[in-house]
């Protein structure tokens, strides 16, 4: 795990924070110096919604290495509440009861820890309500 | 494009599975030495080499074309592309366009990966974590198995797709890799042991994707003029068409789950440059890492109508030499799948079913047979097409 990518991304990992166009008004995340759609710079720091709905799901038995401690997990797209998608676990529910179209809010947690230095990396987790 | 062609004129391929006793530059520098004995030219008319891989090797060296080369005892320059598990068609593509663009006249491509050195549980998870958006993906929790377990999903919504249709593509597979030397698992599976099999990812179950493996493939590539010279050189098949395309890295910034929009536009370029349609192809080798996958390319490549690729191969239209043979080498599914070799292996099988020397995985129709290797959930494409006949034309 390396400490400098984790604190560059804190930002958006931690409140969500993607970039909003102040000419053409074009949403993006994660964040860029440049709005995607007409190239401008001329942009400002955008908060995600924090609710959304689960567009598809899945369940992860085999997960890569760092993530083994969680196993299984549910892993969804989700779409927020402003149109933007992000990929996220749904946690704190029984898979079996997890249905596309859920409605889920945004929620702070532990995403891996590193087995050898303890490091923790922390991001966003989606909760259904 | 030029009226100078490329034309494949040897190739060489390793048995693919657990090959405990090799190391990767070992089994590279086999199946390079292969290929140059079954090409019939002086290994020194080479000159130059692309190597596909992902991750080569577990001895952290993926400058693996330097020790291969060496293994081969040639000195010549090599360049090593990286496109996930389709690093072996981008090699190939590369290869091609250097040839193509005149600077050279004779070239190496060659496909390889050591994947049973990582018997750790979830190192293969983590490797396959660079396939996929390994920032907002795979960190995330998600692993290529479960982003393919929601295509299928999608696909299941979209157009009705049963399990039954899905396993359909594996029973196949695995039907056709019996005759095949060289694959992984040369047993055929019956359809029961899919529905039955435990669920790894919903509705993706245990048996269902390719295994990773141990495996090389190389082909040797040459000009129109190489060939014009050395007019004795037994096999000469023309790449018709290729084309490479890209998507969006992460699947939550896509338009559709139910299309590799990366395959539709590299066919669509291969098909131009052929001046071919789907219609003219006899059989394809494509990626089936998983059924979905087989689904959304005999779809996307324009076999089959969006949503028929299902009904299409339960009622057995991609069986060998039913309407178009899909994978008669067995495909990833049975051949097993060494990421940077997977995409020469489909066109070694390509070349070696137009000699006609497959035996009992012979298609019939060997004339137009084409290529489509993927990496990821379809960021890059890669689409080749072959033409037996066309030499003559």
């Amino acid at each position: 795990m390396e400490p400098p990518k984790i604190w560059r991304e804190r930002r958006e990992r931690y409140l969500g924070i993607g970039n909003k166009c102040l000419d053409c008004n074009e949403k993006s995340f994660p964040r860029t110096d440049y709005c995607l759609k007409c190239s401008s710079k001329n942009i400002e720091e955008y908060k995600l919604s924090k609710t959304g709905k689960i567009l598809q799901f899945t369940q992860v038995t085999q997960p890569a290495q760092e993530h083994i401690f969680y196993s299984p997990f549910i892993i969804g797209l989700i779409e927020l509440d402003d149109g933007i998608q992000v990929t996220g676990q749904i946690v704190d529910y029984n898979y079996d009861d997890v249905k596309e179209g859920m409605k889920v809010r945004m929620t702070f947690r532990i995403l891996s820890i590193d087995n050898e230095e303890g490091l923790i990396k922390y991001g966003y987790k989606f909760v259904p309500y | 494009m030029s009226s100078n062609k490329v034309y494949v004129i040897g190739y060489g391929i390793t048995k693919f599975g657990e090959l405990y006793r090799q190391g990767p530059s070992s089994l590279a520098a086999q199946a390079l030495t292969d290929a140059i004995v079954n090409s019939q030219v002086d290994k020194n008319q080479i000159q130059t080499a692309f190597f596909g891989s992902l991750v080569s090797s577990s001895n952290s060296q993926p400058s693996i074309g330097a020790s291969c080369i060496r293994n081969c005892n040639l000195n010549i320059p090599i360049t090593r592309i990286e496109a996930g598990n389709a690093s072996g068609a981008a090699a190939f593509y590369q290869a091609y366009l250097s040839i193509l663009s005149g600077v050279y006249e004779c070239t190496a491509v060659i496909g390889v990966e050591k994947l049973s050195d990582y018997v750790q549980s979830g190192v293969i998870e983590r490797i396959l974590g660079s396939t996929i958006d390994y920032q907002w993906e795979y960190e995330m929790g998600a692993t290529l198995t479960s982003l393919y377990a929601m295509l299928t999903k999608a696909h299941m919504k979209e157009f009705g797709t049963t399990l039954e249709q899905l396993a359909s593509v594996p029973v196949k597979n695995h039907k056709n890799g019996v005759h095949n030397p060289q694959a992984q698992f040369r047993r055929e599976i019956k359809i029961e042991n899919f529905l039955k099999a435990k669920r790894i990812s919903d509705p993706i179950g245990r048996f269902d994707p390719a295994t990773y493996c141990d495996g090389a493939a190389v082909v040797i590539l040459a000009s129109s003029k190489y060939i014009e010279e050395n007019s004795d050189i037994s096999t000469q098949i023309p790449i018709l068409g290729s084309g490479q395309a890209s998507d969006s890295l992460a699947l939550h910034h896509r338009d559709s789950l139910t299309t590799f929009s990366s395959s539709t536009k590299a066919a669509t370029v291969a098909y131009i440059e052929a001046k071919l349609s789907p219609k003219d192809i006899n059989f394809a080798e494509v990626h089936d890492s998983y059924p979905i996958g087989e689904i959304l390319a005999i779809e996307d490549l324009g076999f089959f109508t969006k949503g028929e690729g299902n009904k299409a191969t339960q009622e057995g239209l991609t069986e060998l030499n039913a309407e178009i043979s899909v994978n008669p080498s067995g495909g990833l599914k049975s051949r097993g799948d060494p990421f940077g070799a997977t995409g020469v292996a489909q066109i070694v099988e390509i070349v070696e079913q137009m000699k006609g020397s497959t035996g009992q995985r012979q298609v019939s129709d060997n004339n137009y047979g084409l290529t489509q290797n993927v990496l990821g959930t379809g960021a890059m494409s890669y689409v080749n097409i072959f033409g037996k006949d066309e030499v003559k034309k």
